[in-house]
């Protein structure tokens, strides 16, 4: 018997074993050089087969698809495109793994059109029984059209059997799997006219090489009828891409079958119990609170540092800057501004440090599986948790990300529920009147009470939103359902660069976004609060200071005084005297009054509001935004502003008011109409004002 | 008086801002964006 000599090439995605079924088809008979002109490396080793055949065995570099960007990556499309090279492969070997199938069929559907010989190795088997994969091969065979290798290259399973259906290549079919062509027929009509005799997919590579290389030095052909720009050309590999995937995607539908219920490896059991529908919420529960704890308890010093900082800032601007209305604005109005907005950035950072840990992680996705059970009980799509949990940074992106929901009902009731999720905005508002009206203890020793509430808060706020879906549903009559598909991936250690950058981004936005506004309007309102329409403003220190002629006053009391009733009397004092009597009832005086009235462009404005307002107002004696609002007494009763039962109707006033100007314009946007935001506006505002108005008075 | 007059330039760029900010938004100078953030 004559021998024999074939080349095979060894082609598939990075980390998919090629090389160690390269290895244990060569054992020791490799060589390692460099392909011609680039640093890419190749090896050749040889392999006796049956019959008398010796294969050279080439070990090229890894490669996602033909659609190469990189020079390794082109080493392969180069050696499959010329056939005068020595080693242009009689059967090429795709190597894929059992965990990425259909990420790795991508590259062999594409190998396949180019005629030649193909066998699939699918590579780790010995993992198939922890994962709870099962793979119907005949049918795969049958629709890959190709000879399927199963392989376990690290246990040397299926190397022989692979060495034979290398024996065996010619009775291979070389007939492509899918047709590609079909992306665009008169392209590619028009391609086969024009060279008759090459392979079409050869030819679709070599002008696409074209676009991906583009300092390629090239030759202008005269006939250009069948040329498109470099943008078509990449519209189209777009297509085709899809194409194949779509293609993928049915095979594996009957082809591949994951049963993660049987698999036993270490991430199949972490989710059992991650998603369990006992445990799985108990350790969401348990994660959830130790990130409010931690919220607060290592926000603490930082909060302090920067609250005093701004403090003292705004008490050195008005001691060194020459006395006038500038100096004013500066000290009253624009530090305190300020300082009301970056004090919670330690808070802020904490938050977005442990959301992107849960996402990096890929915890959250797990938190979106099994939060999905509830969300079907009340009518909500599955694909609804999304936006809902990202609404806790932000409501206007959320509502954004519903666009993703094909049910427009589904996704109706989500855009209008999902402002109630407590979003990053509240978080100032929450953290400054926790820290004033719940003491900082500790229940049973480890349960810090701060943290409790804000929990709370933030469970509310999920709470309610699900009511007003379930609600929503029954009114509007929701029948149709969708389904929820969410790709669970690899548990991993969190990359800090990552991390960072979303936290640092996050913050910053949350800043500069924020920040502006509150600045323009701690200007505005410093100029409202620091003028007056009537003579009593003009002349405050003569009828003060007649009226206490004969009370034992200090310089200080005296000027307090003065600065109180001038504030009062200010243009700022007036508005708020007028929506009083709306507002008493809830326990709140007129200066929480312009705060909810100015917080309504954004509610993180309210704090800066009332630093402001107390700024203009207050003694130099406590002089951080905190200390003011906790001394700030109501003239009327002779109590703190700032107790338990006005605190508590604060917060829930801020749990549910749509109190965000920007959410009603994207409301708008998306729903195509003022009715829906107009809705949402009334509802939520009013039922904000209900539930404050009967937890104060039962609280008070 | 210089006092004064920083006050209400200051004044009058706050309101321009916020009058600018909430009632006359920008619109997208690329067509081919979308709603996305940080699209320009």
């Amino acid at each position: 018997m004559t021998k024999q000599n074939i080349n095979v090439a060894l082609i598939g995605n990075p980390n998919t074993g090629k090389t160690s079924v390269f290895n244990q088809l060569t054992g020791l008979n490799q060589q390692v050089g460099n392909y011609p002109g680039i640093t890419v490396e190749k090896k050749v080793g040889f392999c006796k087969l049956a019959h008398n055949i010796n294969a050279n065995v080439i070990d090229l570099p890894g490669t996602y698809s033909l659609n190469a960007s990189s020079a390794d990556e082109s080493v392969v499309i180069e050696l499959l495109l010329n056939k005068n090279d020595k080693l242009f492969p009689d059967v090429i070997v795709v190597v894929s793994e059992v965990e990425n199938l259909k990420r790795n069929l991508l590259l062999f559907t594409q190998i396949k059109d180019l005629e030649i010989p193909t066998i699939l190795v699918i590579n780790m088997i010995d993992r198939m029984k922890l994962k709870g994969i099962s793979l119907d091969i005949p049918f795969l065979e049958e629709h890959l059209k190709t000879k399927i290798v199963l392989v376990s290259s690290r246990k040397n399973i299926g190397i022989e059997e692979l060495k034979t259906a290398i024996t065996t290549y010619k009775t291979i079919t070389t007939e492509a799997c899918l047709n590609a062509s079909s992306i665009d027929d008169d392209y590619f009509n028009t391609l086969r006219k024009t060279f008759p005799n090459q392979s079409l997919y050869k030819l679709w590579l070599v002008i696409t090489q074209d676009v991906n290389f583009a300092d390629l030095n090239r030759k202008t052909l005269e006939n250009e009828s069948f040329t498109k720009s470099k943008s078509e050309l990449k519209k189209l590999q777009q297509k085709e891409t899809i194409k194949r995937y779509q293609f993928i995607n049915d095979t594996l539908k009957t082809g591949l079958n994951i049963d993660s219920s049987i698999a036993t490896d270490f991430r199949s059991k972490l989710d059992r119990i991650l998603t369990h529908k006992v445990w799985g919420y108990l350790i969401f529960f348990v994660i959830l609170f130790g990130i409010f704890q931690s919220i607060f308890e290592w926000s603490k010093i930082p909060m302090d540092f920067i609250d005093s900082s701004f403090a003292s800032l705004s008490t050195a601007a008005s001691e060194n800057m020459p006395p006038g209305a500038f100096t004013n604005l500066i000290a009253q109005g624009i530090i305190p501004g300020i300082g009301g907005i970056l004090m919670f950035i330690p808070q802020i950072t904490f938050l977005f440090l442990f959301i992107s840990i849960l996402e990096e992680s890929g915890y959250m996705s797990r938190v979106v599986f099994l939060m999905d059970k509830i969300m079907r009980r009340f009518g909500l799509s599955g694909k609804s948790v999304v936006p809902l949990i990202s609404g806790t940074a932000c409501a206007i992106p959320a509502i954004m990300a519903t666009r993703n929901i094909e049910n427009w009902k589904e996704r109706l009731i989500t855009i209008l529920v999902t402002p109630l999720t407590t979003c990053s905005a509240r978080l100032p508002v929450y953290a400054i009147i926790i820290g004033l009206v719940i003491p900082d203890k500790y229940l049973l020793g480890i349960l810090n009470l701060q943290g409790l509430t804000l929990m709370l808060l933030y469970l509310i706020g999920f709470g309610m939103a699900i009511l007003s879906a379930y609600i929503l549903n029954k009114v509007l009559q929701l029948n149709c359902k969708t389904f929820f598909v969410v790709e669970m991936p690899n548990y991993k250690l969190p990359m800090f660069k990552n991390v960072m950058i979303t936290v640092v981004e996050k913050t910053k936005a949350f800043v500069f976004g924020a920040g502006k506004i509150i600045l323009a309007i701690s200007v505005v309102l410093w100029f409202l609060a620091s003028n007056g329409p009537s003579k009593d403003f003009r002349n405050a220190e003569t009828i003060i200071t007649s009226k206490t002629e004969n009370a034992t006053l200090s310089k200080v009391e005296i000027e307090n005084k003065i600065a109180a009733y001038k504030l009062e009397k200010s243009y700022i004092g007036l508005m708020g005297k007028t929506i009083e009597p709306a507002i008493s009832p809830l326990g709140y005086d007129w200066k929480i009054g312009v705060a909810i009235i100015s917080s309504f462009a954004a509610r993180e404005v309210f704090v800066g509001t009332l630093a402001t307002i107390y700024s203009v107002g207050g003694s130099d004696n406590d002089n951080t935004i905190r200390n003011r609002m906790k001394e700030e007494i109501n003239p009327e009763t002779d109590q703190k502003i700032f107790n338990f039962a006005s605190g508590i109707s604060l917060l829930l006033f801020y749990a549910f008011a749509m109190q965000c100007i920007s959410t009603l314009a994207v409301t708008k946007k998306e729903t195509n109409s003022w009715k829906w935001p107009l809705g949402q506006l009334v509802f939520m505002s009013s039922f904000a004002y209900i539930v404050a108005l009967i937890a104060y008075q039962l609280l008070k | 008086m210089i006092q004064d007059i920083l006050t209400y330039l200051t004044l009058a760029f706050a309101i321009v801002f916020l009058v600018k900010k909430f009632f006359f938004k920008k619109k997208k100078t690329n067509k081919n964006c979308g709603e996305d953030c940080n699209c320009q």
